[in-house]
């Protein structure tokens, strides 16, 4: 669907996690019209200062029930707004926006990588996978237990691996990790979470191919044109696909507000591109 | 009776079809807002600063929400003028809409090169010089800070085209009046104010500035009443049309606006909360014609200027920095 901006109202607001908190919208439009990656521009109702929209991650979509979540930590104003809503108050927001991930059709098992607030990033991915009849790995990382999603909230054929740094619950370390268990097994990664997060998986992605022997995904040796970086066809063949964080003024590619350095040279666009890239398109070491 | 006369003339045949524009960099090349935007509704569309050469622009992040406002430090990142024009001209080609593209430098000569490839270009209906831009040839002081400079790239640039030309004064200076008469006398055919205000924000942790470039330039409603002094001033020193930008959120501040002199205004940050409110405020200018019944939006114009606008005052500003 093409973006357009919707009037949503709110159905559910809890407080999940200690400063987190999990809304739920009726938007028919942006549930059955959005793909797991793409996020919303959602309009604040304080206009007393708040000049700019605030974006979220569809966190969730249920075409049959017409409602969305995102999911959220507060860390000013605009959030805090947010927290204060009540059922039946309406909210607008401008979706869905930006590129969705790509999953090759032929990919039996994903695994899927959260850092923290970054499980909304990948969180729509996970339903829309076993949807597909795909498995799912979750591997998810936190500060400690008191910040670690809850399962329930997820689907029940997900599986579900937690790191916390000071080991309250499940792995002690990185969730980053954990990663060399399983990238023998998947198919696909897809991961969200802080930027050094997302660079140590890509290092990690990059010489995969050589410690495990495998074919890469994708065009038969010498048969056909490569894919065009940053090509729907390109992504789809990735075996790590990010979704990218940056501050935003417009969402829509107008303002080249929330760039990051490619590695073409080229900054692209978060809102626009992204959020979801190949790992390959991001330079990660740019410093941007 | 019929809807009141929207129509703008800025010179040298640019006339636009109602007074509101949206801003150079809040609204890309005029297709990014896709069907959201009704862009054949709108009274102009400035398209992002465009240079001669491809620029990256600044290391991110790039903007930053502040208290009413926001700060944008974007580095004039466009894929220069060749393929600007290459890319979207077509298609402006096409809209009612006039599309002025903004273009910057940074030498005189950078300006003129741009302008002459612009020139007679279907679908570019004049230019806007942004020249808020560090002079390399005087030191990196910008042309906008000194009216010996913004007179000399007007001037070069006036010589090298006959599309309009409008010119874009910057706010972050002592007194803007010497340099808009400078500008209007080096033959440009309207002037636009203002551009964003310098400042800074901090990180979270308070040990670094917030923004990749450290500096960032102010917009929205927080700089309304510097535009609004800024316009006040520049509409009674010079003959040209001024078109005011500078938080305009709702159809007060284009009333504002036009009563200190502006014949339009421009709609930046604004678009980014809602990107529908420049066209709403062309009709919500036409219920307001038609509600005091006047004929024309024109008699909206000056009316909170001094009675004569007569010989440039050295104490009508009240705000010394
Ligand atoms: C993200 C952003 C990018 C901008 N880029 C340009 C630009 O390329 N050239 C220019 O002359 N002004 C640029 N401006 C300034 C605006 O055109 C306008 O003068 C300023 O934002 C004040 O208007 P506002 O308060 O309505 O936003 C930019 C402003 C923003 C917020
Ligand atoms: S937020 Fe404006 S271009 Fe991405």
């Amino acid at each position: 669907m093409t973006m357009r901006l919707v009037r949503t109202e709110l159905v559910d607001s809890r407080e999940i996690l200690p400063g987190q908190w999990l809304q739920s919208f009726l938007a028919p439009e942006l549930s059955s019209g959005s793909r797991a990656g793409q996020f919303v521009h959602a309009r604040t109702g304080d206009l007393s200062g708040l000049v700019l929209r605030r974006p979220f991650s569809i966190n969730t979509a249920d075409p049959a029930t017409g409602v969305i979540t995102i999911h959220f930590r507060t860390i000013g104003r605009g959030t805090e707004w947010f927290t204060r809503l009540r059922p039946g108050d309406t909210v607008e927001m401008l979706g869905p926006l930006g590129r969705p991930f790509e999953v090759d059709p032929r990919s039996r098992h994903l695994l899927l990588i959260a850092g923290g607030l970054g499980m909304a990033g990948v969180r729509s991915l996970a339903d829309e996978a076993i949807n597909h009849g795909r498995q799912v790995t979750l591997l998810f990382g936190a500060a400690s237990a008191r910040d670690v999603y809850p399962s329930s909230l997820l689907p029940d054929e997900v599986e579900y691996v937690i790191a916390t740094d000071d080991g309250s619950v499940g792995h002690k370390g990185f969730v980053t990790e954990l990663v060399p268990d399983y990238e023998g097994w998947a198919d696909q990664a897809f991961a969200c979470g802080p930027a050094p997060m997302l660079a140590a998986l890509a290092r990690i992605a990059e010489g995969r191919r050589e410690r495990l022997g495998v074919a890469k995904l994708g065009r038969k040796r010498g048969v056909g044109k490569p894919d065009v970086v940053g090509s729907t066809a390109a992504r789809r063949k990735a075996f790590l696909q990010v979704s990218m964080e940056q501050n935003m003024g417009c969402a829509v590619g107008a303002c080249l507000g929330c760039v990051i350095m490619g590695t073409n040279g080229v900054p692209q666009r978060v809102c626009r591109e992204g959020p979801v890239f190949a790992a390959e398109e991001v330079a990660w070491e740019s410093g941007w | 009776m019929s809807p009141a006369d929207l129509s703008v003339d800025l010179g040298r045949g640019l006339v636009l079809p109602n007074p509101i524009l949206v801003a150079s960099g809040t609204f890309g090349y005029g297709i990014e807002y896709g069907d959201v935007v009704e862009v054949d509704r709108l009274g102009g569309i400035c398209c992002k600063g465009t240079t001669l050469q491809p620029r990256i622009g600044n290391i991110t992040p790039r903007v930053t929400e502040t208290p009413g406002g926001m700060l944008n430090s974007i580095g004039l990142q466009n894929p220069g003028v060749d393929a600007v024009v290459a890319k979207y001209a077509g298609t402006w080609a096409g809209w009612k809409t006039p599309v002025i593209v903004n273009v910057a430098g940074e030498s005189v000569e950078d300006y003129v090169e741009v302008v002459q490839r612009l020139e007679g270009v279907s679908g570019v209906a004049g230019i806007e010089l942004n020249i808020s831009c560090p002079n390399v040839g005087r030191g990196g002081l910008q042309f906008a800070i000194d009216a010996g400079a913004a007179g000399e790239v007007t001037a070069a640039v006036r010589r090298a085209t006959d599309l309009p030309l409008l010119v874009k004064l910057s706010p972050n200076v002592g007194d803007v009046r010497p340099i808009a008469r400078a500008i209007a006398d080096a033959g440009a055919d309207a002037l636009t104010a203002i551009n964003t205000l310098s400042g800074i924000a901090l990180a979270p942790s308070r040990r670094k500035p917030l923004l990749g470039n450290i500096y960032g330039g102010l917009s929205g409603p927080a700089i309304k009443p510097v535009a609004l002094r800024i316009v006040y001033e520049v509409s009674q020193v010079v003959d040209i049309p001024v078109v005011a930008i500078g938080g305009v959120t709702e159809l007060a501040d284009v009333l504002d606006f036009l009563a200190v002199g502006a014949v339009a205004v421009q709609v930046g940050t604004a678009i980014f909360a809602d990107p529908t409110l420049p066209v709403r405020l062309v009709d919500e200018l036409t219920d307001e014609c038609e509600r005091r019944g006047i004929a024309s939006y024109a008699e909206l114009v000056g009316t909170a200027l001094p009675p004569k606008p007569g010989a440039p005052s050295s104490k009508g500003v009240e705000y010394r920095p």
